[in-house]
């Protein structure tokens, strides 16, 4: 007698996706408790921690917003190796506004998002109809190559970097900038995607050729969404350049390449909550290891192929389906 | 001066061309994206360096038993790690990665940095061609890309193994109906692969030290020359080595070391804008563009 | 909400609180000393070796006398990867937020690798006002900033040698090749980080340009490149006498092995890392003869006619079984420890600010010659060991590290190596 195991949605999860939300706290909160998480995570209980934690919060917010950028344009089908260039890229912009002009903060954000996000997607236009691993390899170069040209050429202070950039005025406001545009930008995606226009946007990851059957032009939809990509990873590089007072060659370092596609494979892809989530994990992770020493990046490394190998679909996949499924063991037939 | 680039460049044109042997054959030939390579490029020379100065046996035997070392070392990864991934291509590569990290990051734990880490030349010594020198081992590394580009070829052409390597690259379904078994044959391509990943290392690390930051240019190296000469193709990676090894070269004497790597960057870059599966590639327009 | 669910939270609030807490009772013991830098590359590891000597030393002695209580030192490292080519300058910086917020260190010690990093944590120190002493990061640059803007950057200090200084032995090495040999043409190859740069520059513009020589070309490798033929095959083609490396990673060595190979006619005059220890005549298989290698500071090297810089050497080879190979940086580690101590006995206090006023009245006679800052909080080298800390230039010869310049510490003269004869 052979057994197979057998799924299937809890109760709950079928009442509350209608109208029958409304009927009892129960289900309000089987609702709203997933999504009240991170926002109560984030702005009350992170800022409990010790001074250094809260460093290692922010920086982790930074990986996590390259990681919802990287899953924006996954959900087009753009899959980048280089997310190191949206972040190097916003980085020099709000570094040298910051360092040349003397443009604070306030001012430097948004120009870097905005204006760095254009100069991304001006320079990845050319290559925008490539298709999958051909994509991917354009993106893997193409910080490298800037990184080599910054250094061959010595422009905007060379091996050197800008230094001396003004900080935020205080930790608790740098950290509560990082988790509130986190948190915009979490659920601010998710609502996209799951209107008309996110319809036709996964349509063109699932099948590019008959969304153009459809009339639709695709390479607009695709600009489109490099853009609100790349101002996600934009802003990234500009925050974290304020944050380290700081921006040089190594904002194209392989780093912020790797990292938040990590953190987007292990939290689960598509869904932007499991980016987050990864991020959460990973960064905090490499922190703690930081007291084996130089044994840190072979465990991290491990760590890495562990929750590759065990659980590829992604915790938060993962996680979702225990949320709103059981599962039991039934006779197979 | 001209002597020299000219010899200097064909040096690093086999040099390269070495180097992207074993990638291209797991990667372009079999479809396993192999992102630890780099990391047993270190770790056979490692290995080698381990056999002749802990152990004290003659080079010779170091040698081979560094390259079967690796073979199974690849062996035994596709069959831990990329089996159980295989088919999501983004969780391969970063299994991959994740492990050559992990390889890497232990040798510098165990404190493998410094000048000490070199291997012996194969011949000590050089010879004047015009007024140029070059050393033994630069010849060696020519000899050894020469006869690895034979092997491959007569391998990958000629052999049933090789027949089936390739066959599982361009339809794995209808080779599965041939009876091929696809597994068996990833993981053995993953065995050759490191097995001339191994081989590469103990021709060409004598020039330099064995450095742990090494393996991330071999891993780029390796993926330039595939990329533009069009991945699978054996004369497109020696035609790629030759173009980016020359290009390397004159770029290093004419102008400045500094743009030697982005010589080979930007070469990726364009081949990729214009055609994607490289020069020698198959092209198969619609996969690669819409 | 139940009363349970109320229990479980504080019991998660007072955890989140502990640590705090715990640091706040502890801090009164020891004072803390960061150290932020490589420790997978010789400078680091045996300058974090030489600070811990000096550290347990005083601990020995009883401690550090901080207005009437006695106070050990802590030293807690960090392996902030500083020296790695890309030089993440992000990770540098979270390393030392790490030591300073964390680990409560009151003065970073020995500081980053590279100048990229150390320059961009001055910016960070300042934040905190935590006084900061370099050991390796060598760019003039941190000098500069120091004197534009003295209050926001008064509190880095660097003990170790400098690009400027390093220029003096070497000049000074070029003026002796010159005078004896009659030695005109240079070439030099150099590595792509701030420090070796500036020292190329300044070479060109302080030394060659004024005493007359032809530079017949310059090349600049990025950090991490292991093949220099092309540079050598240049020297070559243009007749150099002289080539001057500046190098500090160790597949540098290479360079000297390639230029054994290629049979380049030109003596080997400068800074390539691993030349300067002891163990580099046996692993470049004795083919370094007449290398001439630059050795940052004395006390890396044993110089006998200054005791002090004999004493260390040997203390360190005694503690650690085996002797000094880095060329920089392990004697201005040891001696920075004890600058602290003096300049927090003197101030009473661990106060960033007032240990600032202290450190730039040090003088001290230690191993690397008579120790005092000057105003842009550099140390003072110079030629005599009586009057100012030193470096010197040594030349390989049959195995044995000859010192050969400056001329007031010299235990020999610049001899050729075979085949290479003076135009004189």
């Amino acid at each position: 007698m052979k057994k197979r195991k057998e799924r299937i949605d809890r109760g709950i999860k079928v009442r509350s996706e209608d109208i029958f939300a409304l009927t009892s706290y129960r289900e309000m909160i089987y609702l709203l408790a997933p999504r009240a998480l991170p926002v109560v995570g984030l702005l009350l209980f992170v800022p409990l921690f010790s001074p250094y934690w809260r460093e290692i919060f922010i920086s982790t917010a930074i990986y996590a917003l390259l990681a919802i950028s990287w899953d924006v344009l996954v959900s087009v089908g753009l899959i980048s190796l280089g997310q190191s260039f949206f972040y190097g890229v916003g980085s020099y912009v709000a570094g040298a506004l910051n360092h040349y002009w003397g443009l604070p903060p306030v001012l430097t954000l948004p120009v870097a998002t905005i204006g760095g996000a254009a100069i991304c997607t001006i320079a990845l236009l050319p290559v925008l109809r490539l298709r999958g691993i051909y994509f991917s390899m354009v993106t893997l170069v193409l910080p490298l190559m800037i990184l080599r040209l910054v250094e061959a050429t010595r422009i905007f202070g060379g091996t050197e970097g800008l230094t001396g950039l003004s900080p935020f005025p205080g930790q608790l406001t740098e950290m509560y900038i990082a988790n509130a545009c986190l948190l915009i930008a979490l659920f601010g995606f998710r609502r996209l995607l799951d209107s008309d226009y996110g319809l036709i946007v996964r349509g063109i990851n699932d099948n590019d050729r008959a969304v153009m059957n459809a009339g639709l032009n695709i390479h607009w939809y695709k600009t489109q969404i490099l853009f609100l990509g790349a101002a996600v990873g934009c802003f990234a590089g500009a925050f974290g350049t304020h944050h380290d007072m700081f921006a040089g060659m190594p904002g194209f370092a392989l780093d912020y390449s790797i990292m938040p596609i990590a953190a987007a494979i292990v939290g689960g892809t598509g869904t932007f909550a499991g980016s987050v989530l990864g991020a959460f994990i990973l960064v905090p992770l490499s922190e703690i290891l930081r007291a084996l020493g130089a044994l840190r990046i072979v465990f991290y490394g491990l760590f890495l192929v562990i929750f590759v190998v065990g659980i590829p679909e992604g915790l938060f996949h993962y996680i979702r389906r225990k949320y709103h499924q059981f599962e039991r063991w039934v006779d197979v037939e | 001066m001209l002597l020299g680039t000219l010899i200097y460049g064909f040096v690093n044109s086999c040099l390269l061309a070495l180097l992207a042997m074993g990638f291209n054959l797991t990667f372009g030939i079999s479809g396993v994206a192999n992102f630890s390579y780099g990391a047993i490029y270190i770790f056979s020379g490692f290995a080698a360096w381990i056999f002749l100065n802990s152990a004290g046996l003659p080079y010779a035997l170091c040698v081979i038993m560094a390259i079967g070392l690796s073979a199974t070392l690849g062996v035994l990864i596709y069959h831990v790690v990329i089996k159980r991934v295989k088919g999501l291509a983004l969780s391969e590569v970063m299994a991959t990665f994740g492990l050559g990290l992990a390889i890497m990051e232990l040798f510098r734990y165990f404190d493998f940095v410094g000048f000490k880490y070199t291997l012996p030349n194969l011949i000590e010594g050089s010879v004047a061609i015009g007024d140029v020198y070059i050393d033994y081992q630069r010849i060696a590394v020519i000899l050894a890309a020469i006869a690895l580009t034979g092997f491959i070829y007569v391998f990958t052409h000629y052999t049933r193994t090789g027949l089936a390597f390739r066959a599982i690259a361009q339809d794995e379904r209808t080779a599965l109906t041939f009876g091929m078994d696809s597994d068996h044959i990833a993981a053995l391509s993953m065995g050759f692969g490191s097995a001339l990943a191994a081989a590469a290392a103990v021709v060409v690390l004598p020039l330099g030290t064995i450095a742990v930051e090494g393996g991330y240019d071999v891993l780029l190296n390796a993926l330039a020359v595939c990329i533009v000469g069009g991945l699978g193709s054996t004369v497109g990676i020696l035609v790629a080595s030759v173009l980016i090894g020359y290009a390397q070269t004159i770029t290093a004497n004419y102008l400045e070391p500094h743009w030697m790597m982005l010589v080979s960057l930007i070469a990726i870059a364009i081949v990729l804008c214009i055609k994607p599966s490289g020069i020698f590639g198959h092209q198969k327009e619609l996969e690669e563009r819409i | 909400m139940s009363k349970q669910a109320l229990r479980v939270f504080s019991l998660l609030f007072f955890l989140t609180l502990l640590p705090g807490f715990y640091s706040v009772c502890h801090s009164a013991d020891p004072i803390v000393l960061g150290v932020p830098t490589s420790l997978g590359f010789l400078e680091g590891k045996e300058g974090l070796a030489c600070v811990n000597l000096a550290v347990d030393e005083i601990n020995a002695a009883g401690g550090v006398n901080v207005g009437g209580t006695m106070r050990p030192f802590k030293v807690v490292a960090i392996d902030a990867r500083g020296a790695e080519p890309g030089v993440p300058v992000a990770e540098v910086i979270k390393a030392h937020k790490k030591l300073i917020l964390e680990d409560g260190a009151k003065f970073i010690v020995f500081g980053s690798f590279r100048s990229e990093a150390a320059i961009a944590c001055m910016d960070l120190v300042s934040q905190y006002k935590i006084p900061m002493l370099l050991g390796t990061a060598m760019s003039p640059e941190m000098q500069k900033k120091v004197t534009q803007d003295y209050d926001k950057y008064k509190y880095t200090f660097r003990v170790c040698l400098n690009a400027v200084y390093l220029i003096k032995y070497l000049g000074g090495t070029m003026g002796y090749l010159n005078k004896k040999f009659g030695f005109n043409k240079v070439f030099i190859m150099d590595q792509d980080v701030a420090w070796a740069r500036k020292t190329g520059d300044l070479m060109i513009s302080m030394v060659f340009e004024k005493m007359g020589w032809q530079v017949v070309g310059r090349q600049t490798y990025p950090t991490g490149a292991s093949d220099f033929s092309s540079g050598l095959m240049k020297a070559k083609a243009g007749g150099a006498q002289v080539i001057l490396p500046i190098f500090d990673m160790p597949q540098s060595g290479i360079l000297v092995k390639q230029w054994n190979a290629m049979k380049v006619p030109a003596l080997v005059a400068g800074f390539i890392s691993p030349l300067a220890g002891p163990a580099a005549w046996k692993t470049f298989d004795e083919k370094i003869e007449g290398a001439i290698n630059a050795i940052f500071e004395i006390g890396n090297v044993p110089v006998k006619k200054v005791p002090k810089s004999v004493e260390f050497f040997e203390k360190y080879e005694k503690r650690y079984g085996k002797p000094i190979e880095a060329g920089h940086s392990p004697a201005p580690a040891y001696e920075m420890v004890y600058l602290l101590k003096d300049a927090i006995e003197k101030a009473r206090s661990v106060d960033g600010d007032a240990v600032v006023t202290e450190l730039e009245k040090t003088d001290r006679l230690g191993a690397m010659g008579r120790i005092k800052f000057g105003k842009d909080h550099q140390v003072i080298y110079g030629e005599d060991p009586a009057e100012n800390a030193m470096g010197c230039m040594i030349q390989w010869r049959q195995g044995k590290r000859v010192v050969v310049y400056p001329e007031s510490v010299a235990e020999g003269e610049i001899a050729l190596p075979e085949g290479l004869k003076a135009v004189k």
